[in-house]
């Protein structure tokens, strides 16, 4: 068969999202590829740029539709540096957990978008089932399901409610049960490991000359991790280890990052049991907020999907000069003819699956 | 009485009481333009034109037992794939009618939900027929408009075809060819050319992408499958559904149990039912159609009942697949006296089709190059050592065992 472009995108049940893949193929086999960006392009940064300091934590939360809360934690830690605000150690504390359990939130649904990719109606209600847990208790402190708002500058909006913790730690057993329960479905899965094992491979070094980061570089062995090289919170002070994995030596496939993330929840979910362990009682609302500043800020955390970045410019204002946004899946989604050559118009889907989209920070 | 023996007393009755006088009468009003009443008044009273109406009967009573069959396939497709799910599936009490009504009747709406609520979510698959009717049927516009039309038909009609080729029981059946499983087998393999036909003709990259998957599938398939077939044909001899089942019934095996095909024969049965999966096109061998990347596949472009039926002539084809895999191996309609053979048959099937439900929701999808991989590396070797069992058992052993005197094991 004579060579040809198949534009998958931006209607396709493949690409999660609103952008295009354009792929050029020989037969079956892949031989180019060419991402195309830009659909859900909303100008987050300009818009942020006529809004008072307090009010852009509604725009950064509509950044990521499955990981909110840790973009917006992301812009209020720039903010904070910004305005050298000092924040109590209960909001850190409570900020931890709900990053964790937004995190949670977040691979579920990555892990819920991945299993149709590969045929697997059922797994994606299974995990979006186990999401609903999760979703549930982020609305108790916030009031809501998907945009919370919840962690403002200087603290958090308000303290955690009665019975909080036992709701957690209820649905965190269960949750544990029920991984235990998916191993058999999904990654001692014969036609599972076939699917997704020698698929989308690219090595660790290609992967930081490429810019990608986060789980899908954990994927490759490098032990990388924002929450401990640039620590923020109390994640020092918090028993848990980075998990990585590779598919052999140095480089990662499509289960290898399947499995980075499913060790990363069992990460998050210790994680969320020590917090409550530590937590300290006190304020949880930072007592001195100002309202204007000046200077550079400049933050970057370990967002759900790799390495988000902000920097902030203020010019003594109420209102930030410059606001930049850097999203780790915009490098990860651009380097996608890389590893997506050789391979056949099958493990599109389970490539571009397992690197977790999200084209809405993407395009921000 | 079989069925065609029914079928034929009908035929009487309705030439005697009704057709006959019927045409008489026409011919005796109208008597210079009588010739074609009178000659169908003369036809229905010969033994042609009773048989004729006959097989008229039988072959639309196996249709419309066959479309029950679908029916309630994919309801309980749908209600098993639900409860693996933790859902409910189609749900509609008879409660939910009463309070539309009054609803409709500007009543005040009582919503007592008391009781119990399950109810007859069956009803859903009449609810989709209505829907995909009145759907608009789209052609795209630089799409071989002909072709576009003539896919379906071929794949819609050949699939319907299946269903009154085989015999539910040696009584119940509408069709006795000496080749039965020749013609069923046949019948199966028109199937790609409307495959292929409809993903050419939409003038659409996925659709053609798929039907040409799905022809490399099927064609690959294929071969396995009639050799895996061909074992049980040297064992009864025939290639008649009847025979067959019939020599499944007589052999017996450790304490006079029965030995259907799928002992002897077990290499056979695995290949047999991995290759009429992939035959029938379901996961994880449903690639044509692969969502994730093809959209639809070869049925992209297609919309209304034409799409609808698509989807029905896949579950026709899965309902014919399963029977002829209860037929060859499963021992048919034999079973133990009280249930009658026609229900012992349809029990084998609904076994093997909830069988292949809850693989359909329990696994992922594999790939072209694995499925070919795994159709012609391992499965072909598979079916031949089955054949060589079987010439063993039919031909060497009792050649021996005539010279040597063993004891009569097959």
């Amino acid at each position: 068969m004579a060579e040809m472009w198949i534009s998958m995108g931006p209607q396709h049940p493949m690409t999660h999202g609103l952008w295009t893949l354009k792929v050029k193929v020989d037969g079956e086999t892949i031989t180019d590829a060419d991402p195309e960006l830009g659909y859900l392009h909303r100008s987050v940064e300009k818009m942020g740029e006529r809004r008072k300091y307090f009010m852009n934590t509604t725009l950064t939360d509509r950044l990521c539709y499955a990981s909110s809360t840790t973009w917006t934690h992301n812009y209020v830690l720039s903010v904070e540096e910004l305005m050298n605000v000092e924040v109590p150690t209960r909001a850190q504390y409570i900020r931890t957990i709900m990053l964790e359990i937004q995190r949670l939130a977040s691979h579920l649904m990555w892990a819920g978008a991945y299993m149709p990719d590969l045929g697997h109606i059922t797994g994606a209600l299974y995990f979006w089932r186990d999401r609903e847990l999760f979703l549930n208790l982020l609305e108790l402190p916030s009031g809501s399901r998907l945009l919370y708002n919840y962690i403002r500058i200087g603290g958090v909006k308000r303290d955690l409610p009665d019975g909080f913790e036992q709701k957690t730690e209820r649905i965190l057993s269960l949750f544990e049960q029920r991984l235990d329960e998916y191993a058999d479905l999904f990654e001692n899965s014969k036609i599972f490991r076939m699917r997704t094992e020698d698929v989308g491979k690219f090595t660790a070094s290609q992967a930081m000359n490429m810019g990608i980061t986060g789980p899908n570089l954990r994927g490759c062995g490098v032990k990388h991790d924002l929450r401990v090289e640039d620590t923020y919170e109390i994640y020092e002070e918090v028993d848990w280890n980075v998990s990585t994995r590779e598919a052999g030596p140095g480089y990662s496939d499509c289960f290898s990052r399947y499995m980075v993330r499913i060790d990363e929840m069992r990460e998050s979910v210790k994680i969320i049991r020590d917090c409550f362990k530590k937590m300290p009682k006190g304020p949880t609302m930072s007592s001195r907020v100002p309202v204007r500043a000046s200077g550079e800020a400049f933050r970057r955390t370990e967002d759900s999907r790799g390495e988000a970045l902000m920097y902030l410019v203020g010019d003594g204002s109420d209102r930030p000069y410059r606001w930049k946004i850097k999203s780790p899946m915009f490098t990860t989604i651009s380097a996608c003819p890389h590893y997506l050559k050789g391979y056949k118009v099958a493990d599109i889907p389970a490539i571009m699956g397992s690197i977790d989209i999200c084209i809405g920070e993407t395009d921000k | 009485m079989t069925l065609f023996g029914l079928c034929k007393t009908m035929a009487e009755l309705t030439a005697d009481l009704f057709l006959v006088p019927l045409f008489n009468f026409q011919r005796n009003i109208f008597p210079p333009f009588s010739y074609p009443a009178g000659d169908l008044a003369d036809w229905f009273a010969s033994e042609g034109g009773i048989v004729t109406l006959a097989w008229v009967y039988a072959v639309n009573i196996a249709f419309a037992v066959g479309m029950t069959n679908l029916i309630l396939v994919i309801h309980l497709e749908r209600k098993i794939a639900a409860r693996i799910q933790d859902r409910r599936g189609p749900m509609l009490s008879l409660r939910a009618f009463r309070e539309l009504g009054e609803d409709l009747a500007g009543e005040a709406p009582t919503w007592r939900f008391k009781g119990n609520y399950s109810g007859i979510g069956i009803i859903q698959n009449m609810a989709d027929g209505i829907k995909a009717i009145t759907k608009e049927l789209i052609i795209p516009n630089k799409a071989d408009k002909f072709l576009f039309s003539m896919g379906p038909i071929i794949f819609i009609s050949s699939s319907v075809f299946l269903l009154v080729l085989f015999p539910l029981s040696d009584r119940f059946a509408a069709s006795a060819a000496p080749a039965g499983l020749m013609v069923i087998m046949a019948a199966f393999s028109i199937a790609p050319i409307g495959v292929l036909t409809s993903g050419w003709a939409s003038n659409n990259k996925y659709s053609m992408i798929g039907g040409m998957r799905s022809a490399a599938q099927l064609m690959s398939y294929e071969i396995p499958l009639l050799l895996s077939m061909a074992g049980v044909f040297l064992l009864a001899g025939s290639y008649n559904p009847v025979d067959i089942v019939e020599q499944q019934r007589e052999a017996t095996w450790l304490f006079g149990l029965p030995m259907w095909n799928f002992i002897p024969q077990f290499i056979g049965f695995i290949v047999f039912m991995i290759c009429i999966l992939a035959e029938v096109e379901r996961v994880p061998f449903d690639l044509p159609e692969a969502e994730a990347e093809l959209v639809e596949g070869w049925t992209t472009e297609y919309s209304g009942i034409r799409y609808m039926l698509f989807l029905a002539a896949e579950y026709i084809r899965g309902f014919a697949g399963a029977a002829v895999a209860t037929i060859l191996f499963l021992g048919g309609w034999a079973g133990p006296w009280p249930v009658p053979p026609e229900i012992w048959f349809l029990l084998k099937v609904y076994l093997i089709i909830i069988f292949w439900i809850f693989i359909r929701w329990t696994v992922p999808r594999i790939r072209t190059d694995q499925i070919l991989e795994l159709g012609w590396k391992k499965l072909l070797p598979l079916s031949l050592i089955n054949i060589l069992i079987v010439i063993f058992m039919v031909e060497i052993y009792p050649y021996f065992a005539d010279i040597i005197s063993l004891p009569e094991v097959f």
